[in-house]
C-alpha cells in the first residue's frame, strides 16, 4: 500500500511542479495578479514565418514596441506553411502572412479570407550549385527543382519562365520542400536547383556553394510571393484593428526602403528577437543587391493578381471561379502614396 | 565486490559513449563536412543554450507536455485496457478499432491536432497522448487475458466479491505487464516530442530542433536538441525501471 501511495504522491508532485515551472518559464504567467495573460489574449494575432517575405510583420511589431512601449498585435511565428495555414483555418489568429496563390485558392475553396495588403515585392531567387552546368533557365531541362509549396508563387514563376522560353513544366522534375531544408539539399546536390523566399537562398551564397540562376526582379519584375490576409470576420468586427495593422505594415515597409541603415538595423533586431538567425544572413539578403527584395508599392493591384490567377489555373491549383474582387479587399488602402514611413531612427546611437 | 559492480555499471557504458563520440568526431573530420557539427561544437551549442537560459525553458516545456500527455494516457489507457481484457464482448467490439488507430503516426495527426486545439499546448499533449495510450491499453488487455486461470479459480473458491477480485487478484497479477507497457509507452511519448512540437509552439526541445533548421547553418543546435532528448530519455527509463524493483511488482513475475 505504501508503495502505491508513494508512487502516487511522487507522480502528483511531479505533475504540479512541471506545470508550475512551465507556466512560469514559458507562458510567463504571473501567479500574483494574472493581468498579463488576460491582456495577451485580447491582442490581434498575426501569423508569420521567418522569411524576408514576412519581414514587415516583426518590423512593425518591434518599432511599435519601441515607439509606444507595447505592440498592438501579437506576431505568432510558425516554422512551416502547413502549420501556419492550419492554425489560420482553426481560427487561432484572424490575420496572417500567406502565399498569394494559396490565399486565392483558399478563397475559391470557400475559406473566408481576404487579401488586404502585400508582404513585399521580389525577394526570391533560384539557386543552383556553383559547380553545376546550369547557367540559363533552359539548362534546367531534365533537372530536379525544389519549390516551397505547390501553392507558392515561386512555382508559378517557373511555369511563366519556362513558357516564355518555349518549354513546359514537363521538362523539369519539380519537388516540394520546406525552405529551411533547401540549403542542405542543394549542398549535398540532392536537388539541382532550389527556389524560395529569402534568406534561405542567400544562405547558400554566403556559405559558398550556391550560385544565383535568377533573381525574381530579372524574370518577373515586382514579383509577389506573400500577402497579408485577414478573415472576413475580422474585417467585419475588428475593422479598426485591421486598419491599424495594414497602416503599420505599410509604414514599416516604407521605413525599410527609406535608407540602407534602416535595413541593417532591422536585420539586427529581427534576426535576434524574431527569427533566431544569424543577423549576417538578413544583412546580406537585404543589401546584395538592395533591390533583391522591396517593401514599397505594396497596395494590391488587379493586374498583378490576374496574372497570378491565370498561371494558377494553368498550374492546376485554381479553377477560376473567383476573381480579384472576391479575394482582395482594397478598402484598407485609401492612398498608398500618402502613407509615411515610421518616424523612428533606430537604436543605433545607443547601441554601438 | 560492490566496487567492481559499480565499475562495470558505470565505466562500461561511459567507455562505449566515449568510443562513439570519438568515432563521430573522426567521421566528420574524415568526410571534411563543414555542415555536420563535431562533438565539441555541439557541446558549445549546449553551453550557449544554457547561457541564454533557453535550455531549462525548453526542457521544462517538453517535460510538461510529455508529463500530461502520458499521464492522460495512463489514466485512460489502463482502466480501458483492463475493462477490455476482462469483458470479452467489449474486446470484440473495440479491438478492431484500436488496431486500426494504433499504427497511425502522430505526424499524421498534426493537422487534426492544430484544427482542434489550435496552436496551444493542448495540441502537442494530444499527440503525445495518442502515441502512448495504445501501447498502454494493449498491454493492459494482454495482461488480463494472459492471467493464469488458477488465480481466478482460487479466488472464486474463497468467495471474493468483484471488487475484491479486482483489487486483490487482477490488479496485482497484471501490474508487472502493465508496467512494462507503461515503460514502453513512456519511451514512445518521449520519442514523439519532436513531431509534437513541430506545431507552432514556441518552446521545447522539438521546437529547438525545428527552430535551428530555420536559423541557417546551426546544425550544432539540431544535434544539441537530439543529445538532450536522448539524455532525458535515458533518465526517464532509469526512473521507470526503479518501479520494477518493488516487491508488489515482482509478485507477478515470481509466480510465473
Amino acid at each position: 500500500m505504501s508503495l502505491k501511495r508513494m508512487v502516487l504522491v511522487v507522480a502528483v508532485l511531479w505533475c504540479a511542479l512541471i506545470t508550475l515551472l512551465h507556466l512560469k518559464l514559458n507562458l510567463r504567467v504571473q501567479f500574483f495578479g494574472s493581468k498579463l495573460a488576460a491582456e495577451t489574449t485580447q491582442k490581434f494575432r498575426v501569423g508569420f514565418l521567418p522569411v524576408t517575405c514576412h519581414l514587415t510583420c516583426p518590423v512593425t511589431d518591434f518599432i511599435n514596441k519601441q515607439m509606444a512601449g507595447d505592440g498592438f498585435f501579437e506576431p505568432i511565428r510558425f516554422n512551416g506553411w502547413p502549420e501556419l495555414k492550419e492554425a489560420y483555418l482553426s481560427g487561432y489568429m484572424p490575420a496572417t502572412f500567406l502565399l498569394a496563390p494559396l490565399a486565392m485558392a483558399l478563397r475559391e475553396q470557400g475559406v473566408p479570407v481576404k487579401i488586404v495588403y502585400l508582404g513585399h515585392r521580389d525577394g526570391t531567387a533560384m539557386m543552383v550549385h556553383k559547380d553545376s552546368q546550369i547557367y540559363r533557365i533552359e539548362d534546367l531541362k531534365g533537372k530536379t527543382v525544389a519549390v516551397p509549396n505547390r501553392y507558392s508563387n515561386q512555382r508559378l514563376l517557373i511555369f511563366k519562365a519556362l513558357k516564355e522560353r518555349g518549354m513546359s513544366i514537363k521538362d523539369i522534375n519539380m519537388v516540394e520542400m520546406p525552405p529551411p531544408d533547401m540549403p542542405v539539399a542543394l549542398r549535398s546536390r540532392a536537388v539541382d536547383a532550389v527556389t524560395s523566399g529569402e534568406p534561405f537562398m542567400g544562405q547558400t551564397e554566403l556559405d559558398g556553394y550556391g550560385r544565383v540562376l535568377y533573381l525574381t526582379k530579372d524574370v518577373w519584375p515586382n514579383f509577389i510571393s506573400c500577402v497579408l490576409v485577414v478573415s472576413d470576420d475580422a474585417i467585419k468586427n475588428r475593422r479598426a484593428d485591421v486598419q491599424r495593422l495594414v497602416d503599420g505594415i505599410a509604414q514599416s515597409g516604407k521605413w525599410l526602403d527609406q535608407t540602407m541603415d534602416h535595413r541593417m538595423e532591422a536585420s539586427e533586431f529581427v534576426a535576434k528577437n524574431y527569427y533566431s538567425q544569424d543577423p549576417r544572413l538578413l544583412r546580406f539578403v537585404l543589401s546584395k543587391p538592395p533591390d533583391r527584395v522591396k517593401y514599397t508599392n505594396l497596395a494590391p493591384l488587379k493586374k498583378d493578381f490576374e496574372e497570378i490567377q491565370a498561371l494558377a489555373i494553368e498550374a492546376g491549383i485554381m479553377q477560376g471561379t473567383v476573381h480579384f474582387e472576391d479575394y482582395v479587399d482594397t478598402s484598407f488602402v485609401k492612398d498608398d502614396n500618402a502613407i509615411q514611413p515610421y518616424a523612428w531612427e533606430g537604436t543605433k546611437p545607443t547601441n554601438q | 565486490m560492490t566496487g567492481k559492480l559499480a565499475w562495470t555499471k558505470i565505466a562500461l557504458p561511459l567507455g562505449v559513449a566515449a568510443l562513439l563520440l570519438l568515432a563521430w568526431d573522426a567521421a566528420v573530420r574524415v568526410s571534411g563536412s563543414d555542415i555536420f557539427p563535431r562533438p565539441h561544437e555541439v557541446l558549445r551549442g549546449i553551453i550557449q543554450l544554457i547561457e541564454q537560459g533557453l535550455l531549462l525553458k525548453y526542457v521544462v516545456a517538453s517535460l510538461f507536455r510529455v508529463t500530461w500527455g502520458f499521464t492522460l494516457a495512463v489514466l485512460i489507457g489502463v482502466p480501458f485496457g483492463l475493462f477490455l481484457g476482462w469483458y470479452g464482448w467489449a474486446f470484440q467490439a473495440f479491438n478492431p478499432m484500436i488496431q486500426m488507430l494504433r499504427p497511425i503516426s502522430p505526424i499524421a495527426w498534426i493537422p487534426v491536432a492544430i484544427l482542434w486545439f489550435k496552436v496551444t499546448d493542448k495540441a502537442p499533449i494530444f499527440l503525445i497522448f495518442l502515441a502512448s495510450v495504445f501501447p498502454i491499453a494493449v498491454s493492459a488487455i494482454a495482461a488480463v487475458q494472459n492471467m493464469q486461470p488458477v488465480y481466478l479459480r482460487a479466488a472464486r473458491n474463497f468467495g471474493l466479491t468483484q471488487l475484491q477480485l479486482f483489487r486483490r487478484v487482477i490488479l496485482p497479477a497484471t501490474l508487472p505487464q502493465i508496467i512494462t507497457g507503461i515503460r514502453i509507452a513512456l519511451g514512445v511519448a518521449w520519442l514523439v516530442v519532436v513531431a509534437a512540437e513541430m506545431i507552432a509552439v514556441n518552446s521545447g526541445l522539438g521546437y529547438l530542433i525545428i527552430d535551428a533548421r530555420n536559423a541557417g547553418k546551426r546544425y550544432d543546435l539540431v544535434v544539441a536538441g537530439m543529445v538532450m532528448i536522448g539524455l532525458i530519455g535515458l533518465v526517464l527509463d532509469l526512473l521507470v525501471r526503479q518501479l520494477e524493483k518493488f516487491d508488489e511488482v515482482r509478485w507477478g513475475y515470481a509466480n510465473r
